[in-house]
């Protein structure tokens, strides 16, 4: 007797967004998926992960051009012949940018949208829609407009207007890429209560390893265009999977370490007996005591309000030489409304901030650029040259110190070489990011200031930026990120400052905040993985 | 609430009256009107914002005129009836969402599409704009100089090309999230139901009579 067929078959697929393309996106996938529950997909940036969820529910070939070879089967029909509107109720899917796709004026409306699209009854629209905001924990959203929430509330939103559309197979982007702690752990819950009872299935594209292979029941890798490894996440991970640039979560990693096959993937059950502190040492986060010159950056009493809403209140730290630290805190905790303090992009209501002495009140921004960088979540705000070598010259011009050497040094630190006569706006996520923080340092800043620098980008550059940051550090020049990334924060950063409900909530080591139950829980953070870890060897060690 | 269609008949006809309006006193009294139902609606404060940008376009406008007509009363009277056309709609809009206008239009027969691209469009001027503010704050933070705002025109490359970028990727994503949501399988239905109540053809009677008094009298 023959096997049913799977719900999505893919066949020698190949694919290029450009018909010219030497090197296609994707190279020979095969694959039957939409059967298991919770699908992961890993990949490095670039590997063509997206691309392939594209093909899925016919975005790709139908609105993206390029050359298609091979067939995808959704349900035993080939989605060369069915239109994107016909296979939208089967296949379901949430890009890595939720803004884009929320375009109705509130929540409700956002997930009547698709219902309405299906011709359904008003009766059942109402019913749907309130299944779906529940399931999706939304419920007190509906009447919000979509623009004013938190990209956490967004993401949520988008998820809710494709369950309610109850598909078969539900896709996600990278959907935790710009999540805080609390919300990516309400996500997750989401997702493991679909799953209950539910025949829709999950498809999740995601970098961040740790908060997606344990829930996952399987998990494939693509790199280069070429499925790589296919088979249980423990299975997966407990082979050498950063040389397909995948940053294995702690508990795997762990696991290799100590020889367990496979890998174990909760910390909380790594078996920690013998020797296993000693070994499992260089694996834990060990950021360098940075900082101990003078003051670079002072903020004073700070105060800040949007109309009668106080967002800042009294906030005070200094920041300096060769010191990184990592500003924390949930989803609308102040911030980016602090950082935008830092270069004058925002006066403050009360207070005083003071850049190399400067009173950012006295000093336009674009005068305090060489003192103070700010890059930016999204580099496509600032690019408007034809090549990556012009946008990294645009600050240092504007402010007459350009320097070759400087320049040719900053390029290759961050692996631009290969890419300085590319044009800055047809690079990938995690290119632009790279020629972002060049174009910042390009001015040589004392300060630099980066808004979630990790968000969405791979092994790679994360340790490329982790050096680069600890490099500016020992020249003496001070870092402070934003970051809902705490697994980066604690390995580079030997200071946090946490920020709750417009207030310092907490100045100091990382392992000091984290061992801060209640802290913690009031700010809207979690303990690392590599917390709990060390924890636990501290524990077995007393033991 | 009234319907959405007869909201937009009273619109127009007020819109008409105030175009009909050949003197600057009637004019001013329209005006005074308006001000009237923004401070009775509470909407000073989003009005005072919009002023911003309009009173400028209006004293262009009442200069232009005046210099043409050679007349101050003139050139006052087109910048008032300037002002008041704008401030209609700016009530209209205050007061209907693009997205029920659309809909509304659509059950009056309108195809989907048109009123969609039509309420979308309205929706993501807002959209482009916190993208504008966007780029320029990134560029005064790699040290252009875009301090007062209207200097981008100066740095009209740096302002511009982001700005121009960002806007047709958001129009592609859009699109793409539109169609992964069915926007053109055939057979939409609509959550709310837009019908035509006695009052609403009451309010588009009052809209003609607006026009037709302002013509007449005015």
């Amino acid at each position: 007797m023959s096997s049913p067929s799977p719900f999505i078959e893919v066949a020698r697929l190949g694919f290029s967004y450009r018909q010219e393309s030497q090197k296609p996106v994707l190279a020979g996938i095969d694959l039957a998926a939409g059967d298991d529950r919770y699908l992961l997909i890993a990949g490095a940036s670039g590997s063509g992960k997206s691309t392939l969820c594209r093909t899925f529910n016919g975005l790709i070939p139908h609105f993206y051009g390029g050359r298609f070879t091979g067939r995808v089967l959704v349900g035993g029909l080939d989605t060369r012949t069915l239109s994107v509107g016909r296979l939208f109720d089967r296949v379901g899917m949430v890009s890595q940018n939720p803004e884009a796709q929320l375009f109705n004026r509130t929540v409700g409306r956002e997930i009547a949208f698709g219902l309405e699209s299906l011709g359904l009854a008003r009766v059942e629209i109402r019913q749907r829609i309130l299944e779906a905001a529940a399931a999706a924990g939304i419920e007190d959203l509906l009447e919000r407009a979509p623009h004013q929430l938190s990209g956490g509330e967004q993401y949520l939103t988008a998820v809710a207007a494709i369950l309610a559309l109850r598909p078969r197979v539900l896709i996600l982007d990278e959907p935790f890429a710009n999540l805080a702690p609390l919300a990516t752990a309400r996500l997750r819950r989401v997702l493991a209560d679909i799953d209950e009872g539910n025949r829709t299935r999950i498809v999740v594209c995601e970098h961040r390893l740790g908060l997606t292979a344990p829930d996952a029941d399987r998990m494939i890798v693509v790199c280069d265009g070429r499925i790589v490894a296919d088979g249980n996440p423990a299975a997966v991970l407990s082979g050498d999977v950063r040389s397909w640039a995948l940053d294995p979560p702690l508990a795997a990693a762990a696991s290799v370490r100590l020889g367990l096959r496979p890998a174990v993937l909760d910390v909380g059950k790594v078996p920690l007996g013998g020797d296993a502190g000693r070994r499992l040492d260089d694996l834990l986060p060990n950021p360098p005591a940075t900082g101990g010159g003078d003051v670079l950056l002072g903020v004073d009493h700070v105060s800040a309000h949007y109309g009668r809403r106080p967002v800042l209140k009294d906030v005070s730290f200094e920041l300096r030489r060769g010191e990184i630290v990592a500003l924390v805190g949930a989803n609308g905790a102040g911030k980016t409304t602090l950082v935008r303090h830092l270069n004058g992009l925002m006066r403050p209501g009360k207070g005083r901030v003071a850049v190399c002495g400067r009173d950012t009140r006295r000093a336009s921004t674009s005068s305090l650029a060489r003192l103070v960088a700010l890059v930016f979540q999204n580099p496509d705000s600032q690019f408007f040259k034809l090549t990556v070598a012009d946008e990294i010259r645009v600050a240092p011009r504007a402010l007459g110190i350009e320097a070759e050497d400087w320049m040719a040094l900053l390029a290759r630190r961050l692996g631009l070489t290969g890419l300085m006569e590319r044009a800055p706006f047809r690079l990938s996520g995690g290119e632009k990011k790279r020629v972002a923080v060049a174009s910042a340092l390009a001015t040589r800043p004392e300060v630099l200031v980066l808004d979630e620098p990790t968000a969405g980008q791979d092994l790679l550059f994360r340790q490329a930026l982790g050096d680069l940051l600890l490099d500016l550090a020992d020249e003496g020049r001070a870092v402070l990120m934003v970051t809902h990334d705490l697994a980066f924060a604690e390995r580079y950063a030997a200071r946090w400052l946490v920020l709750g409900g417009g207030t310092i909530a907490a100045d100091g080591a990382p392992e000091q905040i984290m061992a801060d139950a209640a802290l913690m829980q009031r700010c809207g953070l979690l303990p690392t993985d590599a917390f709990r870890l060390k924890r636990r060897l501290e524990a077995a060690d007393h033991a | 609430m009234l319907d959405p269609r007869s909201r937009l008949a009273l619109a127009c006809g007020a819109a008409g009256a105030v175009a009909a309006s050949g003197t600057p006193w009637a004019l001013i009294g329209e005006y005074l009107v308006l001000l009237i139902l923004i401070g009775s609606w509470r909407r000073g404060r989003s009005y005072l914002r919009w002023l911003r940008l309009v009173v400028p376009m209006a004293l262009f406008f009442g200069a232009l005129s005046w210099w043409a007509a050679g007349a101050l009363a003139q050139g006052g009277a087109a910048a008032l009836k300037l002002l008041g056309l704008t401030t209609v709609f700016f009530l209209f809009f205050e007061a209907t969402t693009p997205e029920d206008l659309g809909n509304s239009l659509v059950a009056a027969g309108l195809p989907f599409s048109a009123a969609f691209v039509f309420s979308a469009a309205l929706q993501f001027v807002p959209v482009i704009g916190r993208k504008a503010r966007c780029v320029i704050e990134a560029q005064r933070c790699r040290g252009i100089a875009l301090e007062p705002a209207w200097a981008a025109l100066r740095h009209w490359p740096a302002f511009l090309a982001p700005l121009l970028i960002q806007a047709f990727t958001l129009a592609d994503e859009l699109a793409e999230a539109m169609e992964a949501r069915g926007f053109s399988r055939p057979g939409r239905t609509f959550y709310r139901d837009y019908r035509m109540q006695p009052k609403d053809w009451l309010a588009v009677a009052a809209g003609a009579g607006l026009w037709l008094a302002a013509i007449w009298w005015l």
